[in-house]
């Protein structure tokens, strides 16, 4: 399949700092692509770089097929109704507007409102919906969620799963580990400037995630325990629990949160 | 429509929906003809001969420095300008729709005055008034240019309003609309001189045109649009 993105020693610095030292990564057509990563860690640069509305000192960068790019930070004139924001794009673009991609974000509901009547949920609605006007096949979601309540939240989602299955490319840079967790196929950790991983999931977990995490609830409360052998400390633990006649209510193992593991792998960097 | 017919179109209705611009472009400079020109022309008769210039000059000055570049500021000095330049929107469109849409608003204004002013207080017309509308469009035309460089290098609010005043007050107080320039002392007069509105009310009390006059405003102009395309491809290429 061919990749949607490659970026070749991607290197970029602002004055003395070196932001970007030298990055490399693909994603592949049709794939939910996360970075993750700190704050000033260069996630946003990156993406502008990679959008093209911010230049690099060195390095390649090729996207095939169009963009549409939703920014971190966003605005529109004060006064600009939805709908007006709507044509304005599509006219540059010189595509005709999809209507029923409209009624999907729900801009149909606030096309007659001015920029700065909508809600911040609305105001992400839009720069999506502005985003996805020209057909892109690759679409940059910049920090979707952040200040959208659980509802919004929930819709996004939805809506990017929906993009994902006609075949678009999403490349997502967020804060939110559960959000990257049930969104992304694979993830990019990038941390002061260098890709400390990428892959999925799964093999985050499999890199770092080596100590399991139980959780036992029982009539006397909640415990965590952790373990690097799993078989003997449950026996042990059960075995414990049966003798002191303390009921088990529920039972959870887990291998850690992609939160827990983004944070091993950041503070190994850092060591 | 296309995109660029489109963009001014919407800029017209917008700056029409923006309060402030209402307030700078019309009911201000309105405001100010209404009374003042009651007051000027019972005061010194004689200047119903100039009254449609001098409050022209002072529409044209506050809404080319006071009123188009906050409206610059809100696109180049925030993230609208991100978001044109991410969704394939070129990053001189702002600049260039909201140059034209000031500049019909204020000739609109500029015709309101010429149209009211005979009426309410007997002032002189132009005696050719195709060449008066054509010295108006050329000092709105470089005012609006001198106001685009404002609003494209100056980047917070307050710092604008400040600025503005600046190039405002001496350019009503020292182009000659409030009282002639010869009452000034020498470096006044030729300080007025620096600014669009000298020159635009002579342009304007010219009776025909003189092309003679027309090197500044040649000179101001170019190096406005200069330095505005010098800016643009800064913000661009950040």
């Amino acid at each position: 399949m061919k990749d949607a993105i490659q970026v070749r020693e991607l290197k970029k610095s602002y004055g003395s700092h070196m932001i970007l030292k030298g990055l490399d990564f693909q994603i592949e057509k049709g794939e939910i692509f996360a970075l993750l990563g700190v704050n000033g860690s260069g996630k946003t640069t990156t993406l502008e770089c990679i959008e093209g509305i911010r230049k690099y000192d060195s390095g390649a960068i090729t996207v095939n097929g169009k963009m549409g790019i939703q920014l971190q930070s966003s605005s529109l004139p004060a006064h600009i109704k939805s709908m007006e924001a709507v044509k304005l794009f599509a006219k540059w673009n010189k595509t005709d507007i999809d209507y029923a991609m409209l009624n999907g974000l729900g801009i149909k509901e606030i096309e007659k409102k001015q920029y700065m009547q909508l809600s911040t949920g609305q105001k992400r609605r839009l720069h999506l919906a502005l985003a996805l006007i020209g057909n892109p096949d690759t679409i940059f979601l910049d920090e979707p969620t952040a200040g959208l309540d659980v509802e919004g939240r929930r819709s996004l989602h939805e809506q990017i799963r929906k993009l994902k299955s006609h075949g678009k490319t999403i490349v997502l840079a967020s804060h939110d580990m559960a959000e990257v967790e049930t969104l992304c196929d694979r993830i990019a950790i990038l941390n002061n400037g260098t890709i400390v991983f990428c892959g999925t999931s799964s093999e985050l977990t499999d890199q770092v995630g080596r100590t399991y995490f139980i959780h036992i609830k029982t009539q006397q409360g909640n415990s965590t325990f952790e373990t690097d052998n799993i078989e003997d400390t449950l026996i042990s633990l059960l075995g414990e629990l049966k003798q002191k006649k303390i009921h088990v209510l529920d039972i959870k193992v887990n291998r850690g949160t992609l939160e827990q593991h983004f944070i091993e792998m950041a503070g190994r960097e850092a060591e | 429509m296309n995109g660029f017919l489109y963009g001014v179109a919407l800029q017209w209705k917008l700056d029409l929906r923006s309060k402030s611009l209402l307030v700078t472009c019309y009911i201000v400079p309105l405001i100010f003809f209404l009374l003042m020109g009651g007051i000027f022309t019972s005061v010194m008769p004689e200047m119903r001969n100039t009254l449609i210039q001098s409050m022209i000059v002072m529409s044209v000055s506050m809404g080319a420095f006071i009123g188009l570049p906050p409206s610059l500021i809100e696109t180049y000095g925030s993230d609208v300008k991100k978001v044109y330049k991410a969704n394939g929107v070129p990053i001189y469109l702002g600049l260039v729709t909201m140059f034209l849409s000031a500049f019909v608003h204020l000739m609109m204004n500029c015709v309101i005055i010429l149209l009211l002013a005979p009426i309410l207080f007997e002032a002189a017309l132009p005696v050719q008034l195709p060449f008066f509308l054509l010295a108006l469009a050329i000092y709105i035309i470089v005012s609006l240019s001198i106001g685009s460089v404002l609003g494209l290098i100056i980047k917070n609010q307050a710092k604008l309003t400040m600025i503005a005043q600046l190039v405002f007050l001496p350019s009503i107080m020292l182009s000659g609309i409030m009282f002639p320039v010869e009452l000034l002392p020498d470096f006044l007069e030729t300080t007025g001189r620096i600014f669009p509105a000298s020159w635009g009310y002579q342009l304007m009390s010219d009776n025909g045109f003189c092309p003679e006059h027309l090197w500044y405003f040649m000179l101001v102009f170019c190096a406005a649009v200069i330095i505005c395309a010098i800016l643009l491809h800064k913000q661009k290429s950040t």
